[in-house]
């Protein structure tokens, strides 16, 4: 068992460096086949090792199916290219950079300094609040966004007069931008909503105990039309026989959501927990405009007493770990620290968010 | 094939023909005051013109460009202006090694406002800025307060005229009056952070004394300055207008003082252009950051142009500074396009904004503390100090709470 699985595991790596060379053994292959009219490259199997037969077999031979991988490997390459240089070497050459004293301008010499790095923000009470607001604002929005969402959409597929007019109606403040969306809904809260009292009486911008509340609500005013959109697509595509079939034998409409609405769209759940679970871990744009990070209030005590500390600093509430990242690399020059923080960051959005797409994959039905 | 190879030849040839024509001079300057774009644009047109310089002025500051990210960007992508803006000590260790030597230029002699680091002069002073407690004298004069009294002051006193303000406020139905205006919020972290606390670098210290500046960069804390900073923001954080101090904006702060609704505002003279509809008179007291005789107002210059040490046009960028300082255009253009407060005893003309020459005043009276703000690490004074204001602003932690995490947070530099 683990003899196979080390043994796929080699070919996989085998497999990404003979595409990585196979444009230019064909390069080398054409000359030959120029200089040696057409030679044919006969090769004995009984003699070699599963590698090199695999290599042969699949990729470099004259075999149908290595011809074959040989033109799908170049209809690749175009785009396996743009990944590369893209996608692969920034994030190579950040991981190289986040074990450095990069600052931003000393470009070229900046030296390698181990995991220094890490161990200065894992020993950073700012950066460790900062995450902990950052998953507490996550689940939060993502509850709040999701809910909102689910029933927008059941309301506008009640067959309402003027359905298409709620729809847009709902969907349109995701048109405008985040950080315009800011600073409107900084003025409904610091100017209007005051005025009205009660728990508006205080604005909820300016006070650290408030401010992150404010910021979901925001977040789900402009982000939850745009779920809407998902789950409305998926209560349209369950099949009209089965809510027929369920009316018939008497099921209630509370029965009809629980049983077939509700497992027809896991689907649905799937794609907007997703998204939602992304765009809130990386907010970043409505935060800067809305509250730039603020307003400031004390640790809380829990993180302080993990640190050992006596007194509790003064931290900013919505610091989410997208404003602390840039902060850190544009504030106050630390590209290092900041690279380091963003690669833990990207870790842990990896890992959560594959649990996510696992976990909700599991209640899926195909029909 | 022919024809194509005959294309890419004659495409080459061509290519190479405007390659080989003569390179015109660009010198690029790239600043930070949006307000003042045009204005600088017009002047550098007009000064390249006459001196065969192409000139290509490039803004970004204010709220939507952040010009350190910025010019940062510039320089990774190797794009490096000529004549570019720091603002101090920070900027000035972040792009050490690109800051050409400007000492003995011409312009050093008439100013006492020069960036200097170990004796070499490096920086030209942008403009004069200042700022201390504003007043508005028709407001003052009503409540009964003796102006030219304050002119050396002390927070006894202070704590008196605002009480005694309050009172005119309250005696006469005047309830949308504010005694001082001021904002601590997020956004604002500069009034407080930086500015507020620059008393506690500078105030009752002689210009050129950077002591408790070189301390605070040590991580020591001076114990008995701090605790009458702290009196004193206590003090303009108990008259301050509440709304305005805790959720207020920079035009929230500003607009209720040149509305006349406001008897002090805690700001500077860049605030001039908001004016141009107060019908008061108005003019600069100092901020009693020590308990005791307090005579002067915070002068600096907040930022400098410096050279590119990597330009091939070093000889047009020393010109252009040294034409600004020099000639009868370049004093024009700083006073009365730009607006701005002149660092050159040889400029003889007058801004015409109130709080602008009131700043003037002051520093021809050689009433002014310095500016030790800008050498604070960075971030420290918006990013680490603001945040603790606003707390104390809000009444959420007290004064020796206060004290304890500026302490805390001066120990943690080193």
């Amino acid at each position: 068992m683990i003899e196979k699985i080390l043994r796929r595991l080699i070919l996989v790596i085998v497999t990404i460096f003979v595409i990585l060379i196979l444009p230019f053994h064909s390069l080398v292959r054409w000359f030959k086949r120029k200089s040696r009219d057409n030679a044919p490259i006969v090769s004995d199997q009984s003699k070699k090792g599963f590698i090199t037969r695999y290599i042969d077999d699949f990729w470099l031979g004259n075999s149908g199916r290595a011809q074959n991988n040989r033109v799908f490997v170049f209809f690749l390459l175009p785009s396996l290219g743009a990944f590369l240089l893209f996608v692969i070497y920034p994030f190579v050459h950040g991981l190289f950079l986040s074990l450095t004293n990069w600052t931003g301008l000393n470009t070229g010499n900046e030296s390698f300094i181990g995991f220094e790095n890490y161990r200065i923000i894992f020993s950073d009470v700012r950066f460790i609040f900062s995450f902990a607001q950052t998953i507490l604002y996550s689940l939060m929005n993502i509850l709040a966004i999701n809910v909102v969402a689910f029933l927008l959409a059941l309301l506008v597929t009640q067959k309402l007069r003027l359905e298409n007019i709620y729809r847009a109606g709902f969907f349109m403040p995701n048109l405008i931008g985040g950080l315009v969306l800011g600073y409107i809904w900084q003025f409904v809260f610091n100017r209007a909503l005051v005025s009205l009292g009660g728990v508006f009486a205080n604005s909820w911008l300016a006070s650290g105990s408030t401010a992150l509340f404010g910021l979901i609500v925001v977040v789900t005013w402009q982000y939850a039309g745009y779920i809407m959109m998902i789950y409305i697509a998926a209560i349209q595509n369950i099949p009209l026989d089965l809510v027929e079939a369920s009316k018939i034998d008497g099921a209630t409409a509370i029965q009809r959501l629980k049983l077939i609405t509700l497992p027809m769209i896991a689907q649905a759940f799937t794609v907007a927990m997703f998204l939602t679970l992304v765009t809130s871990f990386k907010q970043f744009d409505t935060v800067m405009s809305l509250t730039q990070g603020g307003p400031a209030t004390t640790l809380p005590t829990w993180i302080g007493a993990f640190y050992g500390l006596a007194d509790m600093p003064v931290v900013q509430s919505t610091n989410l770990i997208a404003i602390n990242i840039y902060q850190e690399a544009f504030s106050r020059y630390q590209m290092g620290v900041g690279q380091a923080k963003a690669i833990v960051f990207f870790g842990f959005l990896l890992v959560v968010s594959l649990l996510q797409v696992y976990y909700n994959k599991r209640r899926e039905i195909e029909l | 094939m022919k024809k194509l190879l005959v294309l890419l030849f004659s495409l080459v040839i061509a290519l190479s023909v405007t390659a080989c024509k003569p390179e015109e001079k660009t010198l690029v300057i790239f600043q930070n005051k949006v307000e003042i774009d045009t204005v600088l644009r017009d002047y550098a047109t007009a000064w390249g013109a006459k001196n065969n310089v192409k000139v290509e002025v490039k803004t970004c500051g204010g709220d939507t460009c952040a010009y350190g990210t910025q010019i940062l960007a510039e320089f990774q992508a190797n794009k490096q202006p000529d004549i570019f803006v720091i603002e101090g000590m920070g900027g000035y260790n972040i792009y050490k090694d690109k800051i050409l030597d400007l000492t003995g230029e011409p312009w050093v002699s008439n100013t006492d406002l020069e960036f200097m680091v170990s004796g070499k002069v490096y920086g030209f002073p942008v403009a004069v800025e200042g700022w201390g407690m504003a007043y508005n004298k028709e407001l003052l004069v009503a409540a009964g307060v003796d102006i030219d009294a304050l002119k050396v002051v002390s927070q006894a006193e202070y704590a008196a005229v605002f009480e005694q303000v309050k009172n005119y406020f309250a005696a006469n139905n005047m309830p949308n009056h504010a005694v001082v205006s001021m904002a601590a919020a997020s956004g604002m972290h500069w009034v407080t952070g930086l500015h507020n606390f620059n008393g506690y670098l500078s105030a009752g210290l002689a210009y050129n004394d950077s002591n408790v500046i070189t301390k605070l960069n040590n991580g020591e804390v001076d114990a008995a300055r701090l605790a009458q900073l702290a009196d004193w923001a206590e003090l303009l954080f108990k008259y301050a207008d509440k709304s305005i101090l805790t959720t207020g904006t920079y035009d929230d702060q500003v607009g209720k003082f040149a509305k006349g609704e406001a008897a002090f505002l805690h700001q500077g003279n860049w605030t001039d252009s908001s004016y141009k509809d107060s019908k008061f008179t108005m003019g600069y007291l100092p901020h009693a950051t020590m308990a005791e005789n307090n005579d002067s107002i915070f002068i600096g210059a907040p930022s400098y142009y410096v050279i590119n040490k990597d330009t091939n046009m070093s000889a047009e960028a020393k010109l252009f500074l040294s034409d600004l300082a020099a000639t009868n255009e370049g004093h024009d253009y700083m006073v009365n396009k730009a607006n701005m407060v002149p660092a050159f005893n040889s400029v003889t003309l007058k801004p015409k904004t109130p709080l602008s020459a009131a700043v003037m005043e002051w520093n021809q009276a050689g009433k002014a503390y310095a500016w030790w703000q800008n050498d604070m690490p960075a971030d420290f004074g918006m990013g680490t100090l603001g945040p603790i204001y606003e707390l104390f602003a809000k009444g959420e932690i007290t004064k020796a709470q206060f004290i304890t995490n500026v302490t805390a947070a001066i120990d943690a530099v080193k």
